[in-house]
């Protein structure tokens, strides 16, 4: 047993974020099991799974680039007053990426309900 | 002792989802019930003949488990917290998305016109929201310099970050409401779509979806009073008092500030937070970066 | 002991990685193919908490359920039968009608005791010739869309979805054994051949490499601490260049997006969202802070509005 190495604290959290999210499951099933005998009544509607025009294709595929973004701006949010002007230089150059983005979309009439 | 304290996490949930539907009964006429599930059909279990058998009981279970995740993180005071996630913020923000999944989850599966048409502008919403709301965690992020919710709270004992980022708290109501899908933004569960995806659900998961609907409002509420007003930090009454008041404060507040503008389109949402709110976002992690870079804020 | 939860552990996401990649390939529904894929990243993702890679294994998480949610969005937006109802009703080999269990398959037609929707079963004997004509123009429509497309979404994940064969369009024999419209290619055989070839391959090399290093260092618990630290200094450029890569993405969408010079022939419109004006709010007691503008006033006192029968 000495061998073994230390185990990572993240591995704990999550162990107990699953031991949660198992009883949330359980507590779901509760609910399902408390109405198992009621009355049920049939809702009568045509299938609607057909090919659909949704209207903000141009904003869903912008939002796929800021959620990338996004992803780069939290650990960056994390380290930023240890690093100082650097990193907001830094940050300072992708936020003008990003809102070259936005500004070329808007002026180009991409944001607008289809 | 992990299973007591996972007990604890959900009998908190079931607690503060109630407390929650009590505070929305105050902004509904009184013969009503509250929240956007109140006309669901608690007695009756519905049965849709076309639906797909998989993902629609799917979709509340998905959304409550994704409130009940997000309660782990929530400080409610000192100590008592579920775990303290090194990484609480961000994992808050994935797991609501979770709410938004079982939600278009169950609009699809409903296989009805309406739920299906309901599933596109909840997905909508989310387009809407995720960004914005990001950047608003950013700014509280980079002068707490950290992601677990346990330090945020600590970092404003000197002073409350609504203070000192106006403008990210102003984001963070706005961004909440659409997250929680409640006024301005109710689009998704709209009397025109025969109450979207609500407007079929019946038995067991109009049970279900009450608590995952109120349970989101309670979690936005609760991380808004842990990121902007200190969460349970105060003098004289003990944490979880204050982090009570801070939240059911913090969620009157955005109830009442949601009613006081008209309902919003899908377009109008989006328009609203592609063209308004995210250029806002935007100026203010770089307005936060300057004060950090000045020397305000909690020292290193 | 805590080698036996990390066996577990492990065995569980990967087991959710794996059925739900198999899901995803299988299954008759676009729609939950999408979630499939979902579900199988999340196991992945589990695999990187296991690493204590937290950050990377939300990360993961938090793309994928936005990006596959839009992602589905898209196939709605191109494909001819995005939930599978169609598809359902088709012979299917074992494994795609476990995947396809509890769609209902859609019978307009006159099979009205037939089916049994409990097991999605129900073969619609003369729906199918509906559908046989049906998809010739769905084939074109994939053709054209593509091109016209809302966007640049790679659709490569399902081309396999789209390659019906019309080989046995009208079975002459009455329309029983349905129609082989699934995904019976002449090259399945040798794709599938293929397929495990390659997974030996790769397990094969697994286990006959050379040992890698075992560390007993624990990885650093703060990781978005450690992950912004090599952003900042190591990754820099790749940094910035993901930035320059996203403003070419965002380019590139505005400019597909835009209307194409060539007519849209009106018969293949598919239904379009609207925008509507929102409704009132109705059961507030702040609601005359609150109307929509232009939309009937609400009457919030006095009768009960008899809450509309809501569904249908």
């Amino acid at each position: 047993m000495e061998r073994m190495p230390a185990q990572s604290p993240v591995l704990g959290d999550f162990g107990f974020v699953a031991l949660v999210l198992l009883m949330a499951m359980g507590l779901a099933l509760l609910a399902v099991a408390a109405f198992a005998r009621a009355p049920t009544r049939t809702v009568r509607a045509p299938p609607a799974w057909a090919q659909f025009r949704f209207g903000y294709a141009v904003y869903a595929l912008i939002f796929l680039a800021f959620d990338m973004e996004m992803i780069f701006m939290y650990p960056w949010a994390v380290v930023f007053a240890d690093i100082g002007m650097s990193a907001f230089l830094d940050m300072l150059v992708f936020i003008a990426l990003l809102s070259a983005g936005i500004a070329y979309a808007w002026g180009m009439g991409g944001l607008r309900w289809e | 002792m992990g299973v007591a304290a996972a007990l604890a996490v959900l009998g908190a949930l079931l607690g503060g989802a109630a407390l929650t539907l009590a505070v929305e009964h105050a902004f509904v006429r009184i013969d009503q019930e509250a929240g956007p599930a109140r006309h669901t059909e608690l007695r009756h279990n519905l049965q849709l003949p076309n639906a797909d058998r998989w993902l629609l009981p799917a979709g509340p279970v998905v959304a409550l488990a994704g409130v009940a995740l997000a309660m782990v993180v929530l400080p409610l005071g000192p100590g008592l917290i579920g775990r303290d996630l090194g990484i609480g913020l961000f994992y808050v923000i994935v797991v609501v998305d979770f709410v938004v999944l079982g939600l278009a989850l169950a609009g699809w599966g409903a296989n009805t016109p309406e739920g299906v048409e309901a599933c596109y502008r909840i997905v909508a919403q989310l387009v809407a929201y995720v960004v914005p709301l990001g950047l608003a965690y950013v700014g509280v992020i980079m002068m707490a310099r950290s992601l677990s919710t346990v330090v945020v709270v600590d970092a404003q004992r000197g002073l409350w970050f609504v203070v000192l980022q106006p403008l990210g708290f102003l984001l963070y109501v706005v961004t909440g409401l659409m997250q929680s899908y409640r006024a301005p933004f109710l689009e998704p569960f709209a009397a025109s779509l025969g109450g979207g995806v609500l407007g079929v659900v019946g038995g067991w998961s109009a049970l279900v979806w009450r608590v995952a609907l109120a349970g989101v409002l309670l979690v936005v509420a609760a991380v808004g009073a842990v990121l902007y007003l200190g969460g349970s930090s105060g003098p004289w009454l003990p944490g979880w008092a204050w982090m009570l008041a801070k939240t059911y404060g913090l969620m009157a507040l955005m109830l009442g500030l949601g009613r006081l503008v008209r309902p919003l389109s899908t377009a109008e949402t989006l328009a609203l937070s592609w063209k308004i709110l995210i250029p806002l976002g935007l100026v203010n992690v770089l307005l936060v970066g300057g004060l950090i870079l000045l020397g305000v804020g909690p020292g290193a | 002991m805590m080698a036996a939860f990390d066996i577990l552990a492990f065995g569980a996401c990967s087991f959710v990685a794996v059925a739900g990649a198999l899901g995803m390939a299988t299954t008759m529904s676009m729609f939950r193919s999408g979630i499939f894929l979902m579900a199988s990243f999340i196991g992945v993702a589990g695999l990187f908490i296991l690493l204590s890679a937290d950050l990377i294994g939300l990360l993961q998480v938090m793309m994928y359920i936005g990006g596959f949610l839009v992602m589905i969005l898209f196939m709605v937006l191109v494909m001819h039968d995005p939930g599978g109802a169609m598809m359902a009703g088709m012979e299917l080999s074992p494994l795609e009608r476990w995947f396809s269990k509890g769609l209902v398959p859609r019978d307009e037609a006159t099979s009205a005791g037939q089916d049994d929707p409990a097991s999605g079963e129900g073969r619609s004997h003369a729906g199918n010739r509906h559908e046989g004509h049906a998809m010739p123009h769905g084939e074109g429509r994939h053709g054209h869309a593509r091109d016209h497309g809302g966007g640049a979404m790679p659709h490569g994940a399902h081309g396999g979805h789209a390659e019906h064969r019309h080989a046995d369009h009208q079975h002459g024999d009455g329309g029983h054994g349905g129609m082989d419209m699934s995904m019976v290619t002449p090259v399945r055989p040798l794709a599938a051949w293929l397929a495990a070839a390659a997974g030996v391959v790769l397990v094969g090399m697994l286990f006959l490499r050379p040992a890698w290093p075992v560390t007993d260092a624990v990885p650093d618990p703060d990781s978005a601490r450690r992950v912004g630290n090599l952003l900042m200094d190591k990754y820099m450029v790749a940094f910035e260049g993901a930035g320059f890569l996203i403003l070419i993405g965002i380019f590139g969408a505005v400019l597909l997006a835009r209307p194409s010079t060539h007519p849209d022939d009106p018969s293949r419109a598919a239904k379009a969202a609207v925008d509507a004006k929102p409704e009132a709010i109705r059961d507030d007691r702040l609601a005359p802070l609150a109307e929509a503008g232009g939309a009937p006033e609400p009457e919030h006192h006095g009768s009960h509005h008899g809450h509309e029968d809501h569904v249908g």
